[in-house]
């Protein structure tokens, strides 16, 4: 019985031995010059494939292996290949998750390379470079696409509407009554009689089409393609400085009154209510049905939005706010380098190679999203025109100056679990726009 | 008295069911077309989902969102089922909403029938070695070690993985069958219970009868016990089967690699791929057809198997 | 024939035997412990080594990507105010006893069908097919079925002149939409398992209620509910745990919302350790809940004394 016990307490501890003392290398050929790269985008793997057969040709002896993983699926897997110590030696980063992993010391901060190699940020668009500094003041990576809103509209909707198209570029806004750009919303919306918003004895219990679409994506704090190119276009900003903020204004009288007005177009019957966006449908797909007239919309949905079979689409850029400019989030992707990688120099040749213009000129060939280089961006908006797409409406903005940073702060995913559930409370009607005065007090409190 | 001659394993007592034949039979027949409803009305309830996959597999993912009241196909065409097996090129892939990703089916497959396989024999036998220590032998803190293993059940499993993912990988096993298969191959709670349960009803008075002819414990497991529970055996290994086949999470982290890669982790590619991008929606029900279709020629081979073998140990 | 209906008896000549046989408990240890040993092995390995690693960090502060600090019973503190925990566990409590209720009549229900009205081997597998998908899969295709506006479910309510019901969206329905998807993708498999049970049933015991000119309502109170107690306990236990357990439905659907109205406790354990990377918090979370289920499944076995059943 006691050669049982002796057994069984081994069999117990094996685990633990087998943690402590196995810590051997198990990367294997990985250190053979192959370098692992990752991305969540599956439409643009063929592009970067193609940018890696350049880069192993320029390479002789370097070998660059792309895997591609779902956006849920990336983001496990890349916390637990760095909580094992095994995370690909390059991959796409979001705004979202760098200054997280940045702070715990997983990727390299790309400074000194940048300089050696003579990079200047200057070329890219104003603060699109700036947000890839993190707090400790080092660079994180180098803007490699970018991303604005706009306004997708169904070009036969508004035809029926009388609407001219043209008009969509002269749009004002103001949160009190809306400007033309509610006096458009309101036209566009028809009931199950045909009777539109803006004609007497609209039905709004039983509308067909509404004007514009809501979002399934809960927008948080941030709202992105949701509400906040309308509230930055009165002059209000998310924190007190951004990047890296540490006051966050949501008791803004003019951030709640755009919160209100936005509210204010369900109650209209306008707008889809909360729960209906929320029920299974994304808004695009809601668009592609001919549910909505208009739908604000990150420029990374261009393919689905124009994907639709016998829905023909245009483009307008965000209307003119009662600040006398028009505003969208600005926001990007970079490369990162694996602080645990075994070919620290092959790594940034490699991101070197992902941000120069041959290989983000192949990546705009593909015309599926902007790049950040000025030369690049130039090919990706004819291979857009190529297909159809006139994509000025998004880059508007970008000319005009228009521009804001997405909030880069600490703090990022806790503030998401207050805000969300708050803007939901008052979207669904469940508070008062106010009530955010208190959601802003527990997401400051987090900076204390 | 029909009521005997409807019970699977009623026939035995059917030749001298007439004698006893009672004046119920309107009721009992009004009851049973009533029951008959309600069982068709579940398998409909059941089946009509599959139909609704089925129709989106056939459709041409750009024409969905628009032929969304219809309970046809949008724009009938196989090309889904042509991504998922890689036989459409990139462009017609990307023509019709889809990803581009293709996948190698049949490598895939073999990994997925490979690993379940031997998953499900481990995990039987040595689950069905332990309940029957549990179950039907007598030893000193029994009760508090099959608490302990019952307790396993509630262990959340992203609490398991990052844990085991550290130590596959210290064990230099990533991407191997080996570490797809580890951590399910000797047990799982739910099995150890499953057939614990069912051990305790069994009856003492075989066991005991060939214990005086000096059997011992193993060739009592194997000789009386196993095959006695033909049954509840072969429902947990189509349980586990269909468990391991779908696992995703696990051999996701495990299993990247293409060789070793299983079905399920190749169709995950089908899902999400951009932030708020839509999904290959076609695709992804033509590649999770495919991937029950095996399953489902299991159930069709196995199914009878089970009705088999009842009736073999009622009659034995 | 007599041996052909002894191994379908359950616990008939138990007790006497057992009796006999107490003290000889020693004697079954070493074969117990051979037996145990595969399994014993895996349940350390794979359950019991994380478990206990779990246990640790829950005192610790630890984010993931840097080494856990010590930090007591802190996480504990926090656990006990959190309004969002709380939350969370009645939303997760009204998923399971919706989940649960629904499924296990349904279950039995289509076990008994099953069992007196037809062998089909056909229709067992019909039954099963939902449990063949991928828990994510059958939310999506849930998710779109039902959608408000587009859905073939609200088409359908339409067709009949009711108003289109957004079953995922309103705070009232998330909830209780969700708990019924997850009833369809396992009620074959509950049922199955009962079924199995069912089948243990000895025949001779239906002959003999025939006999009696019992009918089918009352054989299934008096014979079948009491008989199958032994299997309804295990798949009852099981159900219920792996009900405690809902995450994937959540997590493509609703994602907690709207609201938090489907902000489920493994949703919310997930987004503290994978999203706010609060590992050590999570692990704290992980062991309250632990707690609850474990008190939940030993209440369940001894309130439904899982061993015995009444063919006595």
């Amino acid at each position: 019985m006691k050669k049982t016990l002796r057994l069984a307490a081994a069999a117990a501890l094996l685990p633990l031995a087998v943690g402590a003392c196995g810590s051997g290398d198990a990367r294997s050929g990985q250190a053979d010059g192959e370098l692992t790269y990752w991305l969540w985008d599956s439409n643009q793997v063929p592009a970067y494939q193609a940018c890696a057969t350049a880069f192993e040709a320029e390479n002789p002896g370097t070998k660059i292996k792309i895997e591609q993983f779902g956006w849920a699926d990336y983001w496990n897997k890349i916390t637990t290949g760095l909580v094992a110590g095994n995370a690909p030696d390059v991959f796409v980063n979001h705004l979202n998750y760098y200054p997280t992993f940045a702070a715990k010391n997983q990727i390299l901060p790309i400074d000194e390379q940048v300089e050696e190699a003579g990079i200047s940020t200057d070329v890219y668009p104003e603060g699109l470079a700036d947000v890839w500094v993190s707090q400790d003041g080092k660079r994180y990576g180098l803007p490699k696409d970018f991303d604005t809103i706009g306004i997708f509209y169904n070009k036969d909707l508004l035809a029926e509407a009388g609407v001219d198209e043209s008009t969509l570029a002269d749009l004002t806004w103001n949160p009190e009554d809306g400007g033309t750009y509610e006096d458009l919303i309101a036209h566009l919306t028809v009931d199950a009689n045909g009777v539109r918003g803006d004609e007497p004895g609209f039905d709004k219990s039983k509308v067909e089409v509404y004007g514009l679409g809501l979002d399934e994506n809960n927008g948080a704090g941030v709202g992105q393609q949701i509400w906040s190119m309308y509230a930055l276009s009165t002059g209000w900003q998310f924190t007190d400085e951004n990047p890296w903020g540490s006051e966050f204004q949501y008791d803004d009288p003019r951030f709640q009154a755009t919160i209100a007005w936005f509210k204010g177009l369900i109650d209209k019957g306008y707008m889809p209510d909360l729960a209906t966006s929320r029920a299974g449908v994304s808004v695009n797909d809601a668009f592609g049905a001919g549910k909505y007239a208009l739908s604000t919309n990150g420029s990374w949905m261009i393919g689905s939005y124009f994907g639709y079979d016998g829905v023909d689409v245009g483009v307008a850029p965000v209307p003119v706010g009662p600040s006398g400019e028009r505003a969208t989030i600005f926001n990007g992707v970079a490369d990162s380098i694996y602080a645990g990688t075994d070919d620290k120099e092959g790594a940034w040749k490699w991101v070197e190679h992902l941000a120069s213009a041959d290989c983000q000129k192949k990546v705009a060939e593909a015309a599926v999203v902007f790049p950040s280089l000025p030369e690049a961006l130039e090919v990706a908006e004819e291979e857009f025109a190529a297909k159809g797409v006139d994509v000025s409406a998004f880059t508007l903005p970008i000319e005009e100056g228009a521009t804001h940073l997405y909030p880069i702060t600490d703090h990022a995913p806790e503030i998401a679990a207050i805000m969300g559930p708050a803007m939901d409370a008052v979207l669904a009607g469940e508070a008062d726009a106010s009530s955010l005065t208190e959601a802003n007090e527990q997401v400051n409190a987090l900076f204390q | 008295m029909t009521l005997v001659q409807e019970n699977p394993t009623g026939r035995l007592a059917a030749p001298s069911a007439p004698a006893q034949r009672k004046p119920r039979r309107r009721g009992i027949r009004w009851q049973r077309a009533l029951a008959w409803v309600a069982l068709a009305a579940l398998v409909l309830l059941t089946l009509f989902p599959f139909y609704w996959m089925l129709r989106i597999s056939l459709s041409d993912n750009r024409a969905l969102a628009a032929g969304a009241g219809s309970l046809l196909p949008a724009d009938l065409t196989f090309g889904a089922f042509r991504r998922v097996l890689g036989l459409a090129t990139l462009e017609e892939a990307r023509a019709q909403g889809g990803s581009g990703a293709s996948i190698d089916f049949w490598r895939y497959l073999w990994n997925s029938v490979l690993t379940s396989s031997v998953i499900t024999v481990g995990q039987v036998l040595f689950s069905a070695m332990a309940a029957y220590a549990f179950a039907r032998l007598r030893w000193p803190g029994r009760e508090a070690v099959f608490f302990a293993f019952l307790t396993a059940l509630m262990i959340p499993p992203i609490f398991t993985a990052l844990p085991n993912f550290v130590l596959m990988q210290r064990l230099g096993l990533l991407n191997t069958y080996a570490a797809i298969i580890l951590p399910f191959f000797f047990m799982t709670p739910f099995a150890v219970f499953f057939l614990r349960q069912f051990f305790l009803g069994l009856s003492r008075e075989i066991e005991e009868a060939a214990k005086i002819d000096g059997a011992g414990h193993v060739r009592i497991f194997f000789r009386i016990i196993l095959p006695m529970s033909a049954a509840p055996l072969s429902t947990l290994a189509l349980l586990v089967y269909i468990t391991s086949w779908n696992e995703y999470f696990w051999p996701l982290l495990v299993g990247q690699e293409e060789d070793v890669r299983v079905l399920t982790v190749a169709l995950g590619i089908f899902r999400s791929q951009t932030p708020q991008g839509s999904p290959d929606w076609a695709g992804l029900m033509a590649a999770t057809l495919l991937a029950a279709l095996p399953m489902i020629a299991l159930f069709a081979a196995f199914g009878r198997r089970i009705v088999d073998s009842i009736q073999f140990s009622g009659l034995k | 024939m007599s041996v052909a209906v002894a191994p379908q008896q359950p616990s008939a000549t138990e007790r006497p035997a057992a009796r006999l046989r107490a003290g000889r408990s020693r004697q079954d240890l070493v074969p117990a412990l051979l037996f145990l040993l595969p399994a014993a092995f895996g349940f350390v390995t794979f359950y019991a080594w994380p478990a206990l690693r779990t246990f640790y960090l829950s005192f610790t502060d630890y984010s993931l990507l840097a080494p856990p600090e010590w930090v007591g019973v802190q996480n504990y503190a926090e656990v006990l105010g959190d309004r969002r925990f709380w939350k969370s566990l009645t939303v997760t409590l009204e998923y399971v006893v919706i989940n649960i209720g629904v499924q296990t009549v349904v279950a039995l229900a289509l076990a008994v069908l099953m069992h007196r009205l037809t062998k089909s081997t056909l229709i067992r597998g019909v039954l099963l097919l939902p449990y063949l998908v991928a828990n994510v899969v059958v939310a999506l295709v849930w998710y779109t079925m039902l959608d408000a506006q587009l859905g073939i479910v609200n088409s359908g309510l339409e067709l009949v002149g009711l108003d289109p019901v957004a079953f995922f969206g309103e705070t009232s329905t998330a909830i209780p939409t969700i708990a019924l998807v997850n009833v369809w993708r396992h009620m074959g498999y509950t049922a199955l398992l009962i079924f199995a049970g069912l089948q243990s049933i000895p025949s001779s015991v239906y002959e003999a209620a025939a006999i009696d000119g019992a009918s089918e309502w009352r054989i299934f109170w008096r014979i079948t509910m009491p008989l199958l107690r032994p299997v309804l306990v295990l798949v009852l236990v099981l159900t219920v745990i792996g009900s405690f357990q809902i995450f994937d439905t959540v997590a493509v659907t609703t994602k907690g919302g709207p609201i938090d109205s489907t902000r489920v406790i493994y949703y919310y354990i997930y987004e503290k350790a994978f999203q706010q990377f609060d590992f050590g918090y999570a692990a704290a979370l992980c062991v309250v809940l632990f707690v609850i289920l474990a008190g939940v499944a030993l209440a369940q076995v001894k309130i439904l004394r899982a061993g015995d059943s009444d063919l006595d």
